[in-house]
């Protein structure tokens, strides 16, 4: 096979399950709990940013993995405490909190950072023959770590008892009350896997883009896409959406630039909210 | 008039007062100020945040730069082009608008993400389209304003042009387009329900919103001489929408005041105070959850010393735009499904033209599912619904309540932060403005023969300046009922207008019910549960179960019916 | 008398601001059945929120066991002795049969089910189907089965017969004396006077949001209690 089909190949794949990972963190807040985290791209700088700490600690990258769920854990716990459970009912005013939240975020992060662009030491350098051509080691590292997430978070969702009461939850709530579910409780915890996943998501790409404190904002609108195309609240929408919205990018970045790229997805999206508004995998 | 007046005072006397460096800072920040009022109209008055506002600032200023640049000579040309250029912000505003605000349900988080990924693709292209935008250093060298000199000119023409966006802003905020955008910031579904399409309305608020920032931006750039891709990007449209807030977003002059001290602020303070950005974001966090009306809040007493108290003589409203006849609405074996589950099944009603009609069965039988078919809210899978032998189904519900069809809703919807005056008032132009005329702030005065009658029975219905949101529960019903009854419509539907009344207020809505029918001459069909209501207004009722009609008849016909005691009282299997 | 396991004392509350439900008095004691009757629309689905804790009582109070209960929301009170099995959407239509009836238990072992499978033989069958796919009433059955195994000392039912064939109706008496016999107190609301008849041991009809009629079962005669329930 032409090398540089299998190259572009894998590229599509690697576009698609990165996207995947790191949209769902948004698919869990916001599929699951109808809450439009606007911050959810400053918890993927957060993870980056716990990648570069770690690096600069001369710690073992892994250790970024601890740190993240910890600063995500603790940021999303407060943060749901403070902000989204007082206003689960008033979606406008949850959208704007989330808001200022990602500004503040931001601005906490220049202030102890800077404006500049860090770099993070890809932890696996190299390549490695694959499949009749030369491939970086991490990115087929990170192919496989974001399908077992995905795969793994939905098997765990569908099989067990948290995840059935989560579901339970989200279609009957009264119900789930009267049955001695904590909504409040469930939804916190819930919120805060949403906020673990988004860092988490963080560390795995901070080796392979320049990390600083506007990154965010183009993951938490490429996440947002892939929910509008794919569907909310189902693995298969996720996964639909991630594809859709990561091919297009790909095939037009490549093959045009990457302006171009931005607009096609944008002009995607746009036509699916008037044509097809619950997405392609629409849940009721 | 005396709050424009002093102003206008104001703005004169600053760089007097201020100096020139301060008057050439603040006008640049007049600029974005403009710029803020369209926020501020987005987000304080229609319920809708723009997170990428700069697009139509930047987009104004790069096509007034180019302009001026490429007519050096000329000058007059570039001036004469800067009034199109905020015109064409407005028309894409207006445009977007269109485009994102046609779902039927709630599309706020859309239109923001909407808007921020417009905004970061805008500076994605000012910064990579060298040739045009000079890239990420910008359009440079852009000629000034002819015949300015010194700073104070500068600002002068900043302050003209926030001036001029403040005017229309106000303007705007006086007309009933101004009242109807607050009230579909509370209730959008209502103000569907009085007849005004309101992804309409949205898209207009946004292009003029567009067309402020337009103002701005067409100033800017011979102003400052530079035109860089901030101007488009996601930093500016931040700030915009913090300023507003932090001034007072519902306000006509929060975001100038949001602008100017924040704004000028910051630059001060940005260098020498590391944390200060952190501080603003924690203020603009406490202000949106705690203090919504921002800086502006803390002047209410000044407000109320400058609003206007002159009473101004009301005008007789003009006729209904579709005076039809009454009609006959019959619902042809109409079916309603949401996923498995079947609301509606093969229901057939027949209602005459006039009368007063009752509507009972037991819970879940689909009463308010028939009117929300009615009313073109639920899509029916089968069957027709028929007004006068014109088709209705599929119609939005604006277009159905244009038609002549009214609403009154289970629960009180009027609209809670409004005057009473003004929740009668959208109800007068309901199917009597034009879509022009909503730009008249002459039909906040409007009145109607019926709405004189129902003042004297109700006086609390003239204590115009009192928020809808403090009257009781049983003022509030009688209100929405009269919101009602002032679109004068052929068929009114009305969803248990009794729930929650004392006997007196009960005994009170009967007496409307009766006497509107006899002044509308239309049909009225009213949901109830109250048996006793039922009995004094029904002349036919209709009782349907399991989401089909079960029997129709008079009041003791149906209290005779076996089918319909079994079904009230439950019988062995 | 032993004091009653639920009380309630001149209940009054509704949804928002509108006012349905209008002082309430009544108790659920001990091994009884107290039977809430009345049209539609008098609120006697409310009342159960109100109870439940869904909604806050504007004036009055629920207590359980003596001791009031206004702190406590829903999941609070089923923890605290409280079952609950709603009209309107009694099952979760996503999550299987067996998922629905143990989803708050410890196992998901069916075992401790028999007794209740054993007179309603068709839960079994469709264990592993989604309870969505059942009719109206094998999704009561659910409910009820799913409700009364919570073997909890107080019971609110509201509606539990809707769309629910004679015979099975007849198994739900068996077991509702069955728990009377343990000591479990009971409210239910229903429609179906024949049902209510066999298990009532007092009557608390509405109308119009307040309690027109009350008394002990032997007290009042059905021709009473037709007069407040016709149309």
């Amino acid at each position: 096979m032409d090398p540089l089909i299998v190259t572009q190949a894998i590229n599509l794949v690697y576009a698609v399950s990165t996207l995947a990972v790191l949209a769902l963190g948004l698919a869990v807040i916001f599929g699951l709990l109808g809450v439009l985290n606007i911050a959810h791209g400053e918890f993927i700088m957060i993870g980056a940013y716990c990648a570069y700490v770690t690096q600069s600690g001369r710690w073992p990258y892994l250790a970024a993995v601890p740190l993240t769920l910890i600063v995500c854990g603790v940021l999303g716990w407060a943060v749901e405490w403070i902000m989204i459970r007082p206003l689960y009912r008033r979606p406008f005013d949850t959208l704007v909190a989330t808001w200022g939240l990602s500004l503040l975020l931001r601005k906490i992060a220049e202030a102890i950072f800077g404006l500049g662009f860090y770099s993070v030491n890809i932890p696996l350098p190299g390549t490695v023959h694959f499949l009749d051509t030369e491939y970086p080691i991490y990115r087929l590292l990170l192919i496989a770590v974001s399908l077992i997430i995905v795969i793994g978070l939905v098997i765990w969702y569908g099989g067990s008892r948290t995840g059935s009461r989560i579901r339970a939850m989200i279609s009957n709530p009264e119900l789930a009350q009267a049955q001695g579910i904590s909504v409040r409780r469930l939804a916190a915890g819930t919120f805060i896997v949403g906020t673990c996943l988004a860092g988490l998501g963080g560390v795995m790409l901070a080796p392979l883009i320049p990390v600083q404190p506007f990154m965010g904002l183009d993951y938490v609108l490429r996440a947002f896409f892939v929910l509008i195309v794919g569907g909310l609240g189902s693995a298969a929408g996720l996964l639909s959406g991630a594809a859709v919205i990561g091919g297009v990018d790909s095939v037009v970045s490549a093959t045009s630039s990457a302006t171009d790229g931005y607009f096609a997805v944008l002009v995607l999206s746009i036509l699916f909210l008037w044509l097809r508004p619950r997405g392609i995998v629409a849940h009721s | 008039m005396r709050t424009a007046s002093l102003i206008v005072l104001i703005a004169i006397a600053l760089p007097f007062l201020l100096g020139p460096f301060w008057a050439y800072q603040l006008g640049l920040y007049a600029l974005y100020a403009a710029a803020a009022v369209g926020v501020g109209l987005c987000w304080g008055r229609a319920g809708f945040l723009p997170l990428g506002q700069a697009l139509f600032f930047g987009l104004a200023a790069y096509l007034s730069g180019l302009t001026f640049i490429a007519f050096a000579d000329l000058p007059i040309i570039a001036v004469l082009a800067m009034p199109i250029f905020a015109i064409v912000s407005a028309l894409l505003a207006y445009a977007i608008g269109v485009l994102v605000f046609r779902r039927r349900g709630e599309s706020g988080p859309y239109f923001s993400m909407i808007t921020l990924a417009l905004s970061l693709l805008a500076f994605q292209i000012a910064t990579s389209w060298n040739s045009v935008t000079g890239g990420f250093n910008g359009l440079k060298g852009i000629p000034g304003l002819p015949g300015l000199n010194d700073f104070s000119d500068v600002y002068y023409v900043s302050a003209a042009a926030l001036l001029i966006v403040l005017a229309i802003a106000g303007w705007l905020y006086t007309a009933p387009i101004g009242v109807l955008w607050r009230a579909l910031a509370q209730n959008e579904r209502r103000v569907q329900l009085f007849g005004f399409d309101t992804n309409q309305l949205k898209a207009f608020a946004f292009g003029m919103s567009g067309l402020m920032a337009g103002i701005g931006g067409v100033i800017y750039a011979p102003q400052q001489g530079i035109v860089t891709p901030q101007a488009v990007g996601f930093g500016l449209s931040a700030d915009l929408v913090i300023w507003s807030a932090v001034g007072g977003r519902g306000s006509l002059l929060g975001p100038v005041i949001g602008t100017l001290l924040v704004g000028s602020l910051t630059a001060q303070l940005r260098d020498t105070l590391p944390f200060w950005e952190v501080l603003m974001a924690v203020f603009f966090i406490v202000i949106v959850l705690v203090f919504p009306r921002g800086i502006v809040g803390l002047a209410d007493p000044l407000a109320r010393f400058l609003r206007s108290r002159r009473k101004h003589p009301a005008i007789a409203a003009p006729k209904r735009l579709n005076s039809d006849p009454p009609a006959r609405l019959v619902l042809n074996s109409i079916g309603v499904r949401a996923g498995e589950f079947t609301i509606l099944d093969r229901l057939s009603l027949d209602f005459d033209p006039t009368g007063i009609f009752c509507v009972i069965g037991p819970n879940g039988a689909g009463k308010t599912s028939m009117f929300n078919a009615v009313s073109g809210e639920l899509a029916t899978v089968t069957g027709s619904i028929d007004l006068g032998g014109m088709s209705v189904s599929g119609l939005t519900p604006h277009r159905v309540t244009r038609l002549g069809v009214a609403r009154k809703l289970q629960i009180p919807s009027v609209f809670q932060h409004l005057s009473i005056a003004d929740n009668l008032a959208i109800a007068l132009w309901s199917g009597r403005a034009s879509k022009l005329q909503l730009l008249d702030p002459r039909l906040r005065r409007w009145t109607t023969p019926m709405l004189e009658d129902l003042q004297k029975r109700y006086p609390f219905l003239a204590s115009a300046e009192r928020k809808a949101g403090e009257l009781s529960h049983g003022e509030q019903q009688i209100l929405e009922l009269a919101m009602a009854l002032l679109t004068e419509p052929r068929v009114l539907l009305l969803d248990e207008p009794c729930a929650g009344l004392s006997p007196e207020e009960t005994t009170a809505v009967i007496g409307i019910v009766r006497w509107a029918a006899q002044r509308l001459g239309g049909a009225i069909i009213v949901i109830e549960h109250d048996m006793s209501l039922v009995k004094e207004l029904a002349e036919v009722v209709y009782v349907l179960h399991n989401g089909t009609l079960l029997a129709k008849g008079s009041v003791a016909a149906i209290q005779a019916d076996a089918a319909v005691r079994a079904v009230y009282v439950g019988g062995e299997k | 008398m032993t004091a009653g396991r639920l009380a309630f004392e001149a209940v009054t509350g509704g949804y928002g601001s509108t006012t349905i439900v209008r002082d309430l008095t009544g108790t659920a004691n001990s091994g009884e059945v107290l039977c809430v009757l009345g049209r539609n629309g008098v609120g006697k689905s409310t009342l159960m929120k109100l109870l439940f804790g869904y909604l806050p009582c504007h004036r009055g109070q629920v207590l359980l066991d003596g001791k009031p209960v206004s702190q406590l929301d829903p999941s609070a009170r089923r923890r605290n002795g409280m079952t609950y099995c709603p009209q309107e959407r009694p099952v979760f239509d996503d999550l299987s049969v067996r998922d629905n009836l143990t989803l708050m238990r410890t196992s998901r072992q069916i075992g401790a089910f028999r007794r209740y499978f054993d007179r309603f033989p068709i839960l079994e069958r469709r264990l592993t189907q989604h309870a969505g796919t059942l009719s109206g009433g094998e999704k009561k059955m659910l409910s009820f089965v799913r409700g009364l195994a919570e073997d909890q000392p107080i019971v609110l039912l509201d509606e539990p017969s809707e769309g629910v064939q004679w015979e099975n109706i007849l198994h739900m008496i068996a077991i509702i004396a069955e728990k009377k016999a343990a000591g479990a107190a009971f409210v239910v609301v229903e429609q179906n006077l024949s049902f209510a008849e066999r298990i009532a041991d007092r009557y608390l009809i509405m109308d119009q949001g307040r309690m027109v009629l009350e008394g002990s079962s032997s007290a009042i005669h059905r021709g009473q209690i037709l007069a407040h329930l016709h149309v």
